[in-house]
């Protein structure tokens, strides 16, 4: 379970709440749904193609829906009147890090091809809140869970009151351009959205199903790779635990289908200056930017298919990249890994 | 105006051409006979036979680190604090990159630029401008490398095109941009470039990467968007070579004369030899531009040289021993001229010398004919009407007659020999396929329209006497030339001339099933690795799997840089009935062949222990026009 500061939601509290301070956590929430896409597109990347699909289908599916996360807090925070702010070198987290918002010494995220220790980590930023997690020399009150976050946040969303709203509504990537995805306009709209992003994460108190969009919540997808299991339902279990268990078809993970990307290649030194790797690299976190650019787009300006079509875009094109890259294409002896930072001209 | 005007700005840098090279054999396209190894990066001796130079190239088509290098207004160059000198020149910020296409595996010396954005942007990466790049082809292709690499390394070639669709910033803090922003009222600019030095090392780090330079300057929606009307400097073949050699050792290149201003600006970007690719411009000694003022009777003699200015090799400046010259100005050079010498030029043929036997010239009529634009795909059925431009002494030159006819020369058809591995399909037939007027008369702006009436070549390429899918319609060239040879003549560019390909008829069965669609998409699966990325484009699971994805992208323009293929091949009878088949997948009757690439193994017999691999596609490709073929006898 990662840990948030309980800075974060300090002044979503009490019966005045500041639309302002609502709309800087939704910004916070924003770039912390992104800040996980990385680290699990590095892992799906890093799978070879016909190798451990299983594996590659499970990430691939968690990473399209903290996509809908992002959506949706985006239109949550531009229906209270904000704008969200993707373009920013700031937006992307360091590699390794914390996660934005996270305890520093809680979890530190690193961009790493599939294994099984990073696997852990993906479990980890995924965990539902559970008291006995809480570590050591940190205190309940210092800390809050990513749920408790946005529970936080719906509740203020709920004293601010419908009045809150813009109208009409402005910005609102909807679901014929999103699956899945919620026009936000009044209080009910806006719980609704943040149910739907509490729930996919973490599932309900009772199930791992997510609800909506189907699947089970992201720690039990990511749990059926640690148990080399698919999760299935055992009905008839007198208590939830009891209704599922890890025992329908394998999960195998074969190390051998890995490409041999490095970890965390944005780290210093990073790739030397004029090397096929950062030109590579250069290409993708230009490619990168001009995604966030797309993004912000999307969610500030011009929220319709065409705009989100280049957005598909430019995700198909970094796919392509990383794939090259993590694949010696087309020199077998070098393998690049995508840093995924901020580079609005090419070269940086 | 053009970019071969007083307001113009240069750049410099590099630019990237991923360009995927499997389908660089025409018999590749022959599914029933493609085989894996047709994937793999080219050996020793091309064996076996390979994909090539880069077969896992996506067509990507990037401008990388160009920094503007040069400003200049018609009162002269640009202050040195003009921000525009701290710009770039980039592409998209906002969408994938660009592509660069070619138009047939049969016609491969008209590459394409689709999908590009241009932008000018300041030191941080902020837009100033941004344009869409009319897509165009590269012209007047060369040998322009005398030593360090031949074929496709060696060769230079030039862009010309506009960017429409401008979005303007705040450029006020920039005299040169804000000059730019006022002449393009007709919401245009235009742009130039030239390539040399392509770097096809796989293991370098700038592997597809070549240099590019170029001008933008201001255009109007009146004037041709890939061609200035202006003076025509052209050069005479010299046998040999890959592409293009000049006998003058200078390639054809174009001048303005602005009467007005007493200028001369000429362009020598894409007209200069190199020691190297991509090096140093080597030294023809200092160049003359001179008139040659004919004799006070008409066809008496004592036509007299007269000498309107000299370009320096050497000295400050000189376009030798100024390492930054070519980088600075793009080749573009300006002389001054006295009113006297623009009157003697206005009607006088104009030429470049230099040492020893460096000499280009306009025709001693002045005049020079050629299509706008010169690459056209059509299904049967579509007209087009394609303006061609005659000129004279750099001016419209109207009511002359401009004849078209079929010229094949220069297409690529293969001969069944290494490293191909096995003979192409023949080009340009039928001929019933594609009508023209056969002769048209230029208007009062010098402009000749040429109607064009696409039928259906029906499957001319096709494989195995036909039975066997094959390549799509077939390619053409046709070339306008003046219909008055006595009045106008001189040495002719091979390049000027209109390529076309002419899809074939297609007519699925409705509503179209897989088996009407494996045949198409199998071909792209095996021509472009690049795709087992995403998906198995052969396999029903997988491009049922994928039919989002690929339902946008063959769904997009072929502007769009997303848009499927890639390669802008796909007739749009094919396009539509993809489009039909994914919203309701039918398996068909017929049951599909299984991919191939699941099929094949890598023990493919080897070719032969052949010669040594050609030196890139252009090259290969420029080898086996039939111009040549007809040389050895090879075809009629």
């Amino acid at each position: 379970m990662i840990l948030l500061q309980r800075a974060l939601v300090a002044e979503l509290t009490g019966p005045a709440v500041d639309v302002r301070k609502v709309r800087d956590s939704l910004q916070q929430a924003i770039a912390l749904e992104h800040a996980t896409i990385p680290p699990y597109l590095y892992a799906l990347y890093s799978l070879a193609p016909g190798r451990n699909v299983e594996i590659a289908q499970i990430i691939q599916s968690v990473v399209l829906e903290e996509m809908l996360h992002m959506t949706l807090s985006s239109n949550v925070l531009n229906a209270l009147g904000g704008t969200p702010r993707l373009d920013a070198p700031d937006f992307i987290p360091t590699y390794p890090g914390p996660l934005p918002g996270g305890v520093e010494s809680d979890l530190m995220v690193h961009l790493a091809p599939f294994s099984m220790p990073q696997l852990q980590t993906f479990l980890k930023i995924e965990e539902p809140e559970h008291p006995l997690n809480f570590k050591a020399g940190l205190t309940a009150e210092e800390t809050i869970t990513i749920g408790q976050f946005y529970t936080a946040i719906s509740d203020a969303i709920a004293r601010l009151g419908n009045a809150a709203f813009v109208h009409p509504p402005r910005n609102q990537v909807g679901p014929d351009v999103m699956p899945n995805a919620i026009v936000v306009t009044d209080v009910a709209t806006a719980q609704q959205a943040i149910k739907t992003i509490i729930d996919q994460g973490e599932g309900t108190s009772t199930s791992p199903d997510a609800g909506v969009g189907g699947g089970y919540a992201h720690y039990y997808r990511f749990m059926q790779i640690q148990k080399q299991r698919l999760l299935v339902a055992t009905p008839g279990g007198v208590q939830p635990e009891l209704d599922y268990a890890y025992q329908g078809a394998a999960v195998p993970f074969d190390p051998t289908g890995v490409y041999a990307a490095p970890t965390d290649p944005g780290a210093a030194p990073g790739y030397p200056a004029g090397s096929a790797q950062a030109f590579a690299n250069d290409n993708f976190n230009y490619a990168y930017t001009c995604l966030l650019k797309a993004l912000q787009a999307l969610f500030s300006r011009d929220p319709g298919q065409q705009q989100f079509d280049r957005t598909l875009g430019l995700m198909m094109s970094l796919k392509g990249q990383a794939k090259a890259m993590m694949s010696g294409s087309p020199n077998p002896a070098v393998i690049t890994g995508p840093s995924f930072q901020y580079q609005p001209t090419n070269p940086s | 105006m053009s970019y071969l005007n007083a307001l113009r700005l240069h750049f410099a840098g590099e630019f990237q051409a991923n360009v995927s090279t499997v389908n660089n054999d025409p018999a590749h396209f022959h599914n029933a006979a493609f085989q894996s190894s047709y994937q793999l990066m080219q050996g020793d001796g091309m064996t076996p036979p390979n994909g090539w130079f880069n077969p896992e190239g996506d067509a990507s088509f990037r401008l990388l680190g160009c920094r503007v290098t040069g400003a200049w207004t018609a009162a002269g160059a640009a202050a040195p604090s003009d921000p525009v000198f701290s710009c770039a020149i980039a592409d998209s910020d906002v969408r994938v990159p660009a592509k660069l296409v070619d138009l047939d595996s049969e016609q491969q010396l008209v590459s394409e630029i689709w999908g590009l954005e241009v932008r000018i942007a300041n030191a941080r990466g902020e837009t100033l401008v941004r344009g869409d790049f009319a897509p165009a082809a590269f012209a007047d292709i060369w040998d322009r490398a005398t030593g360090g690499g031949d074929g496709d390394i060696g060769a230079g070639a030039t862009y010309q095109s506009v960017l429409q669709n401008l979005q303007w910033a705040d450029v006020s803090a920039s005299p040169v941009l804000s000059a730019l922003r006022a002449a393009a009222g007709d919401g245009l600019l235009s742009i130039k470039f030239n390539f040399d030095g392509l770097n096809m090392d796989f293991k370098s780090p700038k592997f597809m990467c070549g240099r590019i330079v170029g001008t933008i300057g201001s255009a109007t929606s009146s004037e041709p968007k890939h061609l200035v009307v202006g003076r025509q400097f052209m050069a005479q073949a010299a046998a040999g070579g890959n592409f293009f050699t000049p006998v003058g050792g200078i390639n054809f290149c174009t001048a303005v004369v602005d009467a007005a201003a007493e200028r001369i600006y000429l362009d020598l970007g894409n007209a200069l030899s190199t020691a190297s690719p991509g090096g140093p411009i080597n030294n023809l000694g200092d160049l003359e531009v001179t008139v040659l003022v004919p004799a006070a009777t008409p066809g008496g003699s004592g036509a007299k040289p007269v000498a309107l200015g000299k370009i320096p090799a050497t000295g400050a400046g000189g376009y030798v021993s100024d390492s930054d010259w070519y980088a600075r100005s793009a080749g573009v050079v300006v002389l001054p001229l006295t009113a006297a010498q623009v009157q003697l030029a206005a009607t006088a043929p104009l030429s470049i010398t230099g040492a020893g036997t460096a000499r280009i010239a306009e025709w001693t009529s002045g005049a020079f004919v050629r299509a706008d634009r010169f690459v056209f795909r059509m299904s049967p059925g579509d007209r087009a009407r394609i303006p061609v431009y005659a000129m004279q002494w750099g001016r419209p030159l109207s009511g002359v007659d401009v004849a078209v006819a079929f010229d094949p020369s220069q297409l690529q058809q293969t001969l069944s020999a290494p490293p191909y591995v096995g003979a192409g399909p023949t080009v340009a037939a039928p001929t019933a396929a594609l009508a023209f007027s056969a002769t048209v008369r230029t208007d009062g702006d010098g402009v000749a329209l040429v109607d064009v009436l696409a039928g259906d070549p029906g499957t001319p390429r096709w494989f195995n006497g036909g039975a066997d899918y094959g390549i799509d319609g077939q390619v053409y060239g046709v070339r306008p030339t003046f219909a008055d040879t006595r009045t106008y003549s001189g040495p002719d560019n091979q390049w000027n001339f209109i390529s076309f390909l002419i899809w074939s008829g297609f007519a699925p069965s409705t509503p179209p099933t897989w088996t009407d669609i494996q045949p198409i998409l199998q071909q792209y699966a095996n021509l472009y690795p690049v795709m087992n990325r995403f998906l198995n484009l052969a396999d029903f699971d997988s491009v049922v799997g994928h039919g989002d994805l690929l339902r946008l992208a063959f769904g997009l323009d072929p502007a769009d840089p997303n848009s499927m293929p890639v390669t802008r091949d796909l007739s749009p009878a094919k396009r539509d009935a993809i489009l039909a088949w994914l919203k309701n997948p039918l398996a068909g009757p017929v049951p599909a062949p299984k991919p191939r690439l699941a099929l094949e193994a890598a023990a493919v017999a080897p070719l032969i222990a052949g010669p040594p691999p050609p030196r890139g596609g252009k090259a290969a490709a420029a080898a086996r026009r039939l111009i040549l073929q007809v040389g050895r006898g090879a075809a009629s």
